[in-house]
């Protein structure tokens, strides 16, 4: 164990020593994994930023009744009195007037809706549904579609459903663009320790002669991959907080525009950690296959 | 200690190295390979410390067959045998002190112990005002008593030189020479392969003469 302990300790600052004793070639190499390790890193941050300000959206699913132009009272009773039933949780009445002076306000279109000389606008309801899974809805909607007097329903959680199937669809994304860039970390890093272990040939013969396991020689560069991984990750890290801090206004000045407040999300402490572990990781197999590699090729020294 | 029994090591290419040699090795033997260059010599050695395979026959060292040895027990074997080459091998990026540590680095000693040990290696082949200097700097009779301390800092019951005065003017052949005496004297195994006669005659010992692969000549 003593042993085991001292050959770490050896490797280790061996590691810290060649790492520091080509500081460009070190800086060079972790700029690369960083910006290959940042793509598929924004592009999750991007999807989780997005993920959240569909969260925020109305996330119980609504359907709207626009009820026909020549609707009688009776059937605006009967249709008040079925939204009353069990199965709606809350239903809000927009008399066309309301919605008139609504889309007059908000939307800057005054002048448009003071030039109309009839409210073109429906009475409608908003409905808010008990049961939320699709096929309730589905169902739900098409009943009432059917009542007399409404002239369309209209499932509003369509927009928010169709948003997450996108985002589902970039998650993949982000996993399979993830896992390509994990493989091209790995071979950035086999061959900086490549190169590495070509400078240090003399050594690694000599020391085979002399008795050394391919695991004492493999040590080192080992250590090696896996800090040049981490600087990686690191480099990574700047990488998105510097996108992070030149987006920042434009996305404020965006969600202004919207009459939102909504921020970018940096990254969190586990996300950080997890990226810092996938390039330590990749950091080491790519030193490992170098180095095998490299070992078998020169079994017999000669 | 080592026993060779018909053994052939034939090169990629044809070229046969050694022929059918069978010899044997007691345990603290002094014993000179002689012949031309290109006699077998190297590869002689080669075989010993397991840098090469024999092509046919068995060659067996502290009672392991070194041809069957799988490549995790070659270190092992490689510990218990110093090596002194005639190009030094010393690695030119680090300090004397540094080269002789190496060997017990790799061993997994203790780094004080194992500076002391180095020490007293470099101090017994005479270079121990040099011991923070670069290999770079010594002579070729300094940079060859550094490989030999390098050779031995392990304490390896058998030591193998090929031609370590082959590049060396006659006084310094001399010193080392009398080094590897003392070794001899303490109980060391010794198989040198050299050129040069006068060595063999002050030192004594067998000679193996070897010619195209085979050996000609044996005398004590």
């Amino acid at each position: 164990m003593r042993h085991w302990l001292r050959h770490q300790k050896h490797a280790l600052a061996t590691a810290l020593r060649r790492l520091f004793s080509q500081p460009l070639v070190t800086l060079f190499t972790a700029l690369a994994m960083g910006v290959a390790i940042s793509l598929p890193s924004a592009l999750y941050l991007m999807l989780g930023n997005l993920n959240r300000l569909a969260g925020d959206l109305p996330a119980q699913p609504e359907i709207s009744l626009f009820l026909s132009a020549d609707v009688s009272p009776a059937q605006k009773n009967l249709i008040a009195s079925r939204l009353r039933q069990e199965d709606i949780a809350q239903a809000r009445h927009i008399p066309k007037a309301q919605a008139l002076a609504a889309l007059g306000a908000s939307q800057g279109l005054a002048d448009i809706t003071a030039g109309l000389n009839d409210n073109p606008l429906p009475d409608a309801w908003i409905v808010r549904p008990r049961q939320v899974t699709p096929d309730a809805l589905t169902r739900l909607a098409g009943e009432l579609g059917k009542l007399p007097g409404v002239a369309e329903t209209q499932l509003d959680s369509e927009w928010t459903e169709r948003l997450q199937a996108a985002l589902a669809i970039g998650r993949t994304g982000v996993w399979l663009l993830g896992s390509l860039f994990a493989i091209a970390l790995m071979a950035i890093s086999s061959n900086a320790i490549r190169a590495r272990v070509l400078t240090r040939r003399d050594e690694i013969h000599v020391s085979r002669l002399i008795g050394a396991t391919h695991r004492y020689i493999r040590r080192p560069f080992l250590y090696l991959g896996a800090l040049q991984g981490l600087l990686g990750g690191l480099a990574a890290g700047g990488v998105l907080a510097l996108a992070g801090v030149m987006l920042r206004a434009p996305v404020a000045h965006l969600s202004t525009l919207y009459g939102a407040s909504f921020q970018l999300l940096p990254p969190s402490g586990n996300e950080m950690a997890i990226v810092l572990a996938i390039t330590t990781a990749t950091g080491w197999l790519g030193a490992w296959i170098a180095v095998t590699r490299t070992l078998h090729q020169t079994a017999t020294p000669r | 200690m080592i026993s060779f029994n018909q053994v052939t090591k034939r090169y990629p290419g044809g070229h046969e190295a050694l022929s059918s040699i069978s010899l044997a090795i007691e345990k603290g033997e002094l014993v000179f390979l002689t012949g031309h260059s290109g006699a077998g010599k190297s590869t002689l050695l080669k075989l010993i410390a397991a840098i090469e395979r024999p092509t046919s026959g068995v060659v067996s060292v502290n009672g392991q067959n070194i041809s069957r040895l799988s490549q995790r027990a070659v270190p092992y074997l490689r510990r218990n045998i110093g090596l002194v080459f005639q190009d030094h091998k010393l690695l030119f990026d680090r300090t004397v002190i540094e080269n002789v540590v190496l060997p017990l680095d790799i061993a997994g000693f203790d780094r004080r112990e194992a500076l002391k040990r180095a020490r007293a290696v470099i101090d017994k082949v005479g270079l121990l005002k040099r011991e923070k200097s670069n290999p770079v700097s010594l002579s070729g009779g300094e940079q060859q008593r550094l490989c030999i301390a390098r050779a031995l800092v392990s304490r390896p019951a058998l030591l193998l030189a090929d031609e370590p005065t082959g590049n060396l003017d006659a006084g310094y052949a001399a010193d080392i020479m009398a080094m590897f005496h003392d070794f001899h004297q303490v109980g060391t195994t010794l198989v040198i392969a050299t050129h040069d006669d006068r060595a063999i005659s002050a030192l004594g010992g067998r000679t193996l003469h070897l010619d195209h692969g085979k050996i000609t000549e044996c005398a004590a």
